[in-house]
């Protein structure tokens, strides 16, 4: 299987540049069109990738010969910053671990690297946010907890929770996905459809959302000059658009053309799909290219054309904090 | 136009590399401390604005994730620092070659983002900075003709005479202590804040606003009362701010208010034109401890019935508002709201109650007044106050213990 990234690259995180002439400085931070990632092994030892989980500048890689290191630009790129042997079954099954998912546990993005978790959750999947966690148990109930105060957690309130809780909403809807950003969360049925809750901020839930209606981030004095027409829009149209910030029950979301959603992934800010044809599909914060197409938001779910162009079927996706790999 | 902006920036700037300071505890992660490093010496190599904009950029936008985690009292201060940083080297960025009147706008934009949200770095030079950009933008001269604040003739309630708030003129800081600070007993102040350069100098009109603060980003909270479901709070400037919402009300449906914010810190030409009252001395602590906040909206905002942990003195600078206290022996009669964050908050609309949902509330007693240029009104600690702005009103409050 190939990996291919894009988005935040300023260390390096989707292949290492020269960075010897300052021009090209914004090319090599932001990567829109998806790169090949290369192995970052020397030869003797290179293994195939198999796994890959990655945060804002280190890289998480999960290698087949049962071994998770970490990544960091601290490092002179050549050994990983973290690491730890992970005995997989010896009965031949050989199914590797569900990154961040460890036996008996989970590595978090922050030392300690090794948190526990209860074995009676049976815990198939695990995402973490910036505050929140989300689990995926083997009969596919989706369990929450941490910090609630972007609707991240998916039980109505905005309140914390200390212990993995059910979100009753998907109650008998088995899940086989999930994926956590900053401060939303996205899962998968089985039956293919996508659900997602939590912070709009950027359009991440692929919601409408304020920031991504705007052309512009900040007002310019072209905006502020705008304003005295303001007046002079009709008042119903300025009504009629609902935003919405936090979205704190799971909430269906469709892709047009109407699909199956397999695999999601969410980056701090922005969200990724694969569809059951082999299509990637983006949306949410997108100004370091980790959407794959140009913009800077996107509060709907748009199709990454690379993918389609060079004839391949995306089968898996996964986000760094600005970036994405599939 | 601006040829000669940098060098005033650079002035105010370590003269090197070497005397930038970049100090931060291991919160700040090793890869963040590095764009710090690149971004400072990209300051000082001529870098591209380009590049150095997209790296200020980042370290704007990663300190900006921390800002949002937990609460906002928890967000560590060093991230605050790492977000004035950002600030400061997109600041340099914008303001390094010729900028246009947009990048100035910006410039200010960011430094305004950095007060509000960051921490103070190197002696505060942000406050510096946005010094130097403030004297940079022309003033574009809108013609208002020199309109002032105040347009409508209200629509006064009638203060009953036994409900009415006892008017004192200028009591001295003992008579004030003895007869209401002590027995926490409301009063309203007349003749304390006429020395005021607000009241009388240069007396804040629109137009004086707009010539001391207009580019300032500020707080603004728009919907009618906090309570409400639609409310919100957004940034824009001073300018964006009278247009919209003191100028354009009736065009929009929609109520903002200027409410809560220490523009005086972040404006301190502002704070020229204010004195701390002498009575807020009359406790422990000194005028640092003492919390000055702006409020500064059109006729109809409403700040719904509430108390608060320390006294304050509210100061009627412009227009006039409507102010009814009830007692913190009646908190049982206003019906607090019970979840934790607006538990200090009733749930009465106070001035169309619903007797059913709430028979109680007119039992309980209550004190009014209406406020007027120049009236200060002493409300003691946890007592229940409901404010309407009665015309397009600036008060300042003084909260202190």
């Amino acid at each position: 299987m190939r990996w291919f990234g894009f988005g935040f690259n300023a260390f390096g995180q989707i292949y290492v540049g020269g960075r010897v002439n300052d021009d090209d400085t914004a090319n090599e931070v932001k990567v829109i069109t998806p790169i090949e990632l290369k192995g970052h092994v020397d030869g003797s030892c290179r293994t195939k990738i198999s796994g890959l989980g990655a945060s804002w500048s280190r890289r998480a890689t999960l290698h087949s010969n049962d071994r998770i290191e970490s990544w960091d630009l601290d490092n002179d790129r050549k050994t990983p910053v973290w690491s730890m042997e992970v005995k997989t079954p010896s009965d031949g099954t050989g199914t590797p671990p569900n990154l961040p998912l460890i036996p008996d546990g989970y590595i978090a993005l922050k030392p300690p690297f090794y948190r526990p978790l209860s074995p009676h959750l049976k815990a198939t999947r695990l995402a973490l946010g910036a505050e929140h966690s989300v689990l995926l148990s083997a009969s596919g109930t989706v369990y929450t907890w941490g910090l609630g105060s972007h609707g991240q957690l998916g039980h109505g309130g905005l309140l914390h929770e200390e212990q993995p809780r059910v979100v009753e909403a998907l109650w008998g809807m088995t899940m086989s996905c999930v994926a956590a950003g900053g401060w939303h969360t996205v899962c998968v049925s089985d039956a293919g459809d996508m659900y997602v809750w939590g912070w709009n901020e950027s359009g991440q839930l692929g919601l409408p959302s304020h920031i991504a209606r705007k052309t512009e981030h900040h007002p310019t004095s072209q905006e502020i000059a705008d304003l005295s027409s303001y007046k002079e829009k009709p008042e119903g149209e300025k009504d009629k658009e609902v935003f919405i910030s936090i979205q704190a029950f799971p909430a269906l979301l469709d892709v047009t053309p109407s699909c199956d959603i397999k695999m999601v992934g969410c980056g701090s800010r922005h969200t990724a799909a694969v569809t059951s044809a082999g299509d990637l599909y983006t949306w949410g914060w997108g100004q370091y290219g980790q959407l794959g197409y140009e913009t800077p938001y996107s509060d709907e779910p748009r199709r990454v054309e690379f993918f389609r162009e060079q004839q391949m079927r995306v089968v898996d996706v996964t986000c760094g904090t600005w970036n994405t790999f599939a | 136009m601006t040829m000669s902006l940098w060098p005033k920036i650079s002035a105010v700037l370590p003269p090197d590399e070497d005397h930038f300071p970049l100090h931060f505890n291991d919160k700040v992660e090793a890869s963040v401390m590095e764009m710090l490093r690149r971004s400072r010496h990209q300051l000082y190599t001529g870098a591209p604005a380009t590049g150095r904009l997209l790296d200020a950029q980042i370290v704007l936008d990663v300190s900006w994730e921390k800002l949002n985690m937990g609460t906002w009292r928890h967000v560590d201060k060093e991230w605050r620092r790492v977000y004035s940083y950002g600030c400061l080297f997109k600041v340099c960025a914008l303001c390094g070659a010729e900028p246009s009147v947009d990048d100035l706008l910006q410039a200010m934009r960011t430094c305004d983002m950095g007060l509000l949200m960051g921490a103070a770095i190197m002696d505060d030079r942000l406050q510096v900075l946005v010094g130097i950009l403030q004297k940079e933008i022309k003033k574009d001269n809108r013609s208002e003709g020199g309109r002032k604040l105040k347009l409508v003739l209200p629509d006064v309630p009638l203060i009953g005479e036994d409900q009415a708030i006892p008017r004192v003129k200028c009591p001295s800081l003992e008579s004030f202590k003895k007869n209401y600070l002590l027995p926490s007993k409301a009063v309203l102040l007349e003749g304390t804040i006429d020395h005021w350069p607000a009241l009388n100098q240069h007396p804040w009109s629109l137009e004086y606003l707009r010539s001391v603060a207009g580019c300032r980003t500020v707080p603004v909270e728009v919907g009618s009362r906090y309570t409400d479901k639609e409310w919100s709070q957004t940034l824009m400037t001073i300018d964006e701010f009278i247009d919209r919402y003191i100028l354009n009300q009736g065009a929009t449906p929609i109520c903002g208010y200027l409410a809560q914010h220490q523009l005086f810190e972040q404006i301190p030409e502002l704070k020229d034109d204010i004195r701390i009252p002498d009575y807020c001395c009359l406790c422990d602590g000194d005028e640092d401890d003492v919390t000055v906040n702006a409020w500064f909206g059109p006729a109809g905002t409403v700040s719904p019935l509430h108390q608060d942990p320390q006294h304050n003195l509210l100061a009627q600078v412009v227009g006039s508002k409507y102010v009814r206290l009830y007692s913190p022996e009646d908190s049982d009669k206003v019906y607090p709201h019970s979840s934790q964050l607006l538990h200090n908050t009733s749930q009465v609309e106070v001035e169309n109650p619903d007797t059913e949902r709430f028979p109680e509330f007119s039992k309980a007693p209550y004190r009014e007044c209406v406020l007027r240029p120049g009236d200060v009104l002493f409300i003691p600690v946890q007592h229940w106050h409901y404010v309407r702005s009665l015309e397009q009103s600036f008060s300042v409050s003084f909260w202190w213990s």
